[in-house]
């Protein structure tokens, strides 16, 4: 029988949408304090560089400034998101690694004051050799950038599972190339922004900050300001987009939360958007170099991976971006022999980060490209090889992954029909073509770092539902979602659910937003929360309508016995029954969320399940090509995805169409330019993302496949999506103008010149 | 970290309600610097990034309602107020009537906010290179008025541009109007944007074309390019090479190809010097045709 929901899976806006449109949503710059500083800081001009002295006496006497903070004063203590790749100090203490670092901060009576102090402080700087690309950093006698690194390396992973080598010389074709993927921005529309207040008597520090990780940050602030967890409250308020760019620490949110307690006042720091494209996160750039063998047939054999990412100054989230870039090459396509090496590299440049599928979009594009180029070499339909390479729920995976659900196959034939695949590849007058691309993604992260999600589901006397959950809604809608599983669990509406979310102080343990997990995670444990409060309410009420609890059924309002929708109690009167009783009130009830987990459960060394489940995707674009100008238009851009049974089908389309937008910017458009270190577009009008006026007619199609780890069924939704949107892009160019390119992202410039080339060689 | 936007420095900011008001202020600050603007959509981000001196007066002459005008007369042609924002004249029927490429090419800077801010004047006055209004004024063959205290006078918009930012505006002169001659040809012009995308950006290149033909004979043709010179530019060799000529694919051609050899672009992060002209060739004939062809583009009025 199929299941019925009335919350679940119904297409409702978000909780706090309204107050977004109307704008009485709070966002980290709305929140004011009397007597509230205003921080600034100051950053290097040099890409390497010693310090050798700092004289801060100008910016002091300034008239309006209140303090001055240099790297000397700050205990000695570093931080990161990894715990075992910690390297960046909030200030800089006696070194600068790349043009933004971080040197000294200031606080004044406002920004325009604090502004001109940071002006004012007189840095002697011996300016040291630097490197900025990763060819060049890893040779030998390269400029040492961390002390102790050798060759700037500072993460390096191998993993082989099976015999590639055996399965090469077993193979019909094998094909080695190379890829490039540029560094991109996640330009989220409110720049990063903290503000902390000092509370002397309780010797508490409380910090509201644009993040998406509250708990994590608490840790950071913890660690390097040397004082207890428990004396650290962060606060998210609204958060106006992340897409990873919030998972770490920053400067500001330490900077405010010392002056607080140093000054005893309100301290506010808000990036300007320049800050946010230099100083934060971008996705790493990476050279790939994929060796693939083939069977006659289209089979995949083996893979082999060289990868080397260009981590930038610091190593921010540098072990998991590369070890996701690893495993995630282990599907959607059944890999049996695969040896991934990639090595993680400092240079003198903007820090790279989480960013939306975290290391995977840039293997995808290798991966979905070169299966492209394989398929044409074997005269074989790329969306047959596709399907063929497929794997399968059920079936053992040679990573250790538990697949219980996969929708892949079937969406590769529907984003294909949908695009109109059988008419038009290869068929189109030039300069017109399709192109498709395939992906999947993890729901959280299970053997890595026991990460769990807690909930508190409380019913009040007047049936009004309160969830805590630390869950870090950051846009996305997690608020929404949570507060939709939790309506259905009690059978009440969204309405009377209220979610109070992100606060170290007052909300249950959670990891944060990141890796794709909050549905699952932080959704289960809010799940199970309503469960044990449902089932204490049908216990009271079974008596009455004489019915056993568990053949009892809560839905629209109404708790009804299963099969004889008659015989029922309304949700008040359920309640007031509960009372009547003398049981007690509130009725609360509380759960704790973790997926199962392999033994050991450290990633690096021991094959597992990575995730409690994995989304399926195949994005299909169809693109002209205007042959003289180079300049690539997309006309459509269709996306089958597997999210499980989504629990609100207009957030998840929102995910997927925010993802064409980042992927037309990734394969088209946006490129993060540095000239020795030095990044050149740092604003949106240098920085070209698209816009609505580029986004093309966008087709959803939903696979629904139940899960039975997810809760309802659900599985990801949110960064699976961007991963294959870019590969699709570029293949459909090829398919346009018979043009591979390898490198990102494809502008006019390189397509004119790719198609001279051809027309001089006479192709 | 070289800086990109700061706050706004400290400057004193007067708002004359009237030309002889503004006048007066000029004078009164002869000797400091001071600086004239309208929309401020060019002046307070140049403010912002600290490029060139800060003015210690800025004189805001949005307040002289005067200056807010569009009109059309059939003998003198077309008057822009120094105030008449670019919104107004992307989407007037008046100038899309007689001049599409001044419409098109007005409703193609930025975008809608900002078209609202800023005015064709102030675009023109900005002298950058890329401004879109430029090449479509050139070919249109239009005339900048210019006011000061002694008096007024008129400058053809080819002579306007003296460098990049630089205008043959004197001290203490202000930009009354841009006027636009009445076109035998009724309708013929066009301006064609290359960006990557289709809103926000600067133009890689731009290029306006204006023609009069005749039983497949070319009578009259201007062509305007921006971006990719010192100063918008006219391309006077490929109108020589069309002027009178029979119009055939190849005279086109030959047309587009010396627009493309007789610019100056640059290399760029926008673009490289040689995609630039390339795609003036490509444009220039894109041009070309489309007046030809007498079809109006989408109008926005």
């Amino acid at each position: 029988m199929e299941k019925q929901f009335s919350v679940v899976g119904k297409r409702l806006p978000m909780v706090d949408a309204a107050a977004k449109v109307n704008g009485s949503a709070q966002f980290t710059d709305d929140l004011t304090f009397p007597g509230m500083l205003h921080g600034k800081l100051l950053r290097s001009p040099h890409p390497h560089a010693k310090i050798l002295n700092i004289d801060v006496s100008k910016a002091l006497r300034l008239p309006g400034v209140k303090g001055v903070v240099t790297g000397a004063e700050i205990p000695d203590r570093q931080y990161g998101i990894v715990p075992k790749a910690r390297d960046e100090y909030a200030l800089a203490k006696g070194k600068v690694r790349y043009i933004g670092d971080e040197v000294a901060a200031v606080c004044a009576i406002d920004p325009e004051i604090a502004e001109e102090a940071v002006d004012l402080i007189e840095v002697d700087y011996e300016v040291l050799p630097a490197v900025f690309n990763v060819q060049d950093s890893i040779k030998e006698g390269a400029p040492v950038i961390h002390e102790g690194v050798a060759n700037n390396t500072s993460f390096a992973i191998r993993k082989e599972f099976g015999d590639v080598e055996k399965a090469f010389a077993e193979s019909a074709l094998v094909s080695e190339d190379s890829f490039y993927s540029q560094p991109v921005n996640h330009a989220p529309m409110e720049p990063h922004a903290a503000v902390a207040q000092y509370d002397p008597v309780r010797g508490q520090v409380v910090l509201w900050s644009s993040t998406q990780i509250p708990f994590f940050l608490r840790r950071n602030l913890s660690a390097t300001l040397m004082i207890p967890e428990s004396k650290v409250r962060v606060i998210k308020p609204k958060v106006g987009g992340g897409f990873g760019q919030k998972i770490d620490m920053f400067a500001k949110d330490f900077c405010a939360a010392w002056f607080a307690m140093k000054l005893g006042r309100p301290v506010k720091f808000v990036y300007e958007r320049d800050e946010v494209f230099i100083v934060t996160r971008q996705r790493h750039p990476m050279h790939l170099t994929v060796k693939t063998g083939m069977a006659k047939d289209g089979r995949i054999l083996a893979q082999q991976f060289l990868s080397y990412a260009d981590g930038g100054a610091y190593n921010s989230t540098a072990p998991t971006m590369m070890a996701l870039s690893c495993f995630f090459l282990m599907v959607p396509y059944h890999v049996p022999n695969l040896l991934y090496e990639g090595y993680h590299v400092y240079t003198n440049k903007p820090v790279g980060g989480a960013m939306r599928g975290h290391g995977i979009p840039q293997a995808r594009f290798a991966v979905e490209r070169q299966l492209d180029l394989m398929a044409d070499r074997l005269n074989l339909d790329p969306a047959d090889v596709r399907t063929k390479n497929s794997i399968k729920a059920g079936e053992p995976h040679p990573g250790g992954f538990v697949i219980n659900t996969c929708g892949f196959a079937e969406s590769v034939q529907l984003a294909a029909e949908a695009i109109g695949w059988k008419e038009k590849r290869g068929k189109l007058p030039f300069g017109r073509g399709v192109g498709m691309g395939g992906a999947s993604f993890p729901s959280g992260v299970t053997n890595m770092s026991h990460i769990s999600s807690g909930a508190v589901v409380q019913v009040g006397q007047d049936g009004g539902v309160n969830v805590l959950t630390g869950a870090a809604d950051i846009g996305q809608g997690a608020e929404t979602v949570i507060a939709q599983i939790v309506a259905e669990v009690l059978g009440v509406s969204l309405d009377d659910v209220r979610v109070t979310a992100a606060d170290t102080g007052t909300t249950p343990l959670d990891p944060g937003t990141f890796g794709s997990g909050v549905t699952v995670r932080a959704g289960n444990a809010a799940r199970i929360a309503a469960e044990s409060v449902r089932k204490k309410l049908f216990e009271c009420v079974a008596d009455e309508l004489e019915a056993n609890p568990d053949d009892l059924v809560a839905r629209d309002g109404v708790i009804f016995v299963t099969g004889s929708p008659e015989i029922n109690i309304t949700f008040p009167k359920a309640l007031k029954a509960y009372q009547y009783k003398d049981l007690p009130m509130p009725l609360v009830g509380r759960a704790s969320w973790m997926a199962d987990t392999n033994e050991p459960t450290t990633l690096f060394t021991q094959p597992g399940n990575f995730s409690p489940n994995y989304s399926f995707m195949t994005q299909a674009a169809e693109v002209e090509v205007d042959t003289q100008t180079g300049k690539v238009k997309v006309l459509k851009m269709v996306t089958a995805h597997d999210c499980g049974r989504p629990i609100n089908p207009m957030l998840v389309e929102g995910q997927l169409e925010g993802s064409i937008a980042g992927g037309m910017g990734q394969a088209l458009y946006e490129d993060v330019i540095t000239e020795k270190g030095q990044v050149m577009n740092p604003s949106f009008l240098d920085y070209g993302f698209p816009t609505t006026m580029e986004v093309p007619e966008m087709e959803s199609i939903d696979i629904e496949t139940d899960d039975p780890v997810g809760p309802f069924g659900a599985k990801e939704a949110g960064e699976g999506t961007q991963l294959s949107p870019a590969p699709a892009i570029v293949n459909a160019i090829y398919d346009a103008i018979g043009v591979n390119f390898n490198e990102l992202p494809v502008t006019p410039e390189k397509i004119l010149k790719a198609l001279e080339e051809k027309k001089k060689q006479g192709v | 970290m070289t800086v990109f936007y700061r706050r706004l420095p400290k400057f004193d900011y007067v708002s004359p309600k009237t030309l002889s008001e503004a006048w007066e202020l000029m004078q009164g600050t002869k000797g400091i610097d001071y600086q004239v603007f309208a929309g401020g959509t060019d002046v307070i981000p140049k403010l912002k990034r600290r490029q060139g001196q800060i003015p210690k007066c800025l004189i805001d002459i949005k307040g002289i309602q005067e200056l807010d005008y569009i009109r059309y007369d059939a003998n003198a042609g077309l008057a822009i107020g120094a105030l008449a924002s670019v919104y107004a004249v992307a989407h007037s029927c008046l100038v899309s009537e007689h001049h599409p490429a001044l419409a098109s090419a007005a409703g193609k800077i930025a975008a809608p906010q900002i078209q609202h801010r800023a005015t064709v004047a102030g675009n023109i006055c900005n002298a950058a290179p890329s401004a879109d209004t430029a090449p479509a004024l050139l070919v249109l063959d239009a005339t900048v008025r210019c006011a000061s205290v002694s008096g007024e006078r008129s400058i053809p918009l080819k002579d306007f541009f003296t460098g990049p930012l630089q205008t043959a505006l004197s001290d203490g002169e202000i930009v009354k109007e841009i006027l636009v001659p009445r076109s035998s040809a009724g309708p013929s012009s066009c301006y064609f944007k290359l960006s990557p995308r289709r809103t926000l950006d600067l133009a890689v290149v731009g290029v306006a074309a204006f023609i009069r033909a005749n039983n497949g004979k070319c009578d009259e043709i201007r062509i305007g390019l921006g971006s990719v010179g010192r100063t918008p530019l006219r391309a006077f060799s490929a109108e020589s090479t069309l002027q009178n000529a029979k119009i055939t694919e190849e005279s086109i051609e030959l047309a587009a190809k010396t627009a493309a050899e007789e610019c100056w672009p640059r290399d760029s992060i926008r673009g490289s010097a040689a995609y630039r002209r390339a795609m003036v060739r490509v444009l220039v004939a894109r041009a070309i045709k489309q007046c030809l062809s007498g079809k109006p583009l989408g109008t926005l009025c």
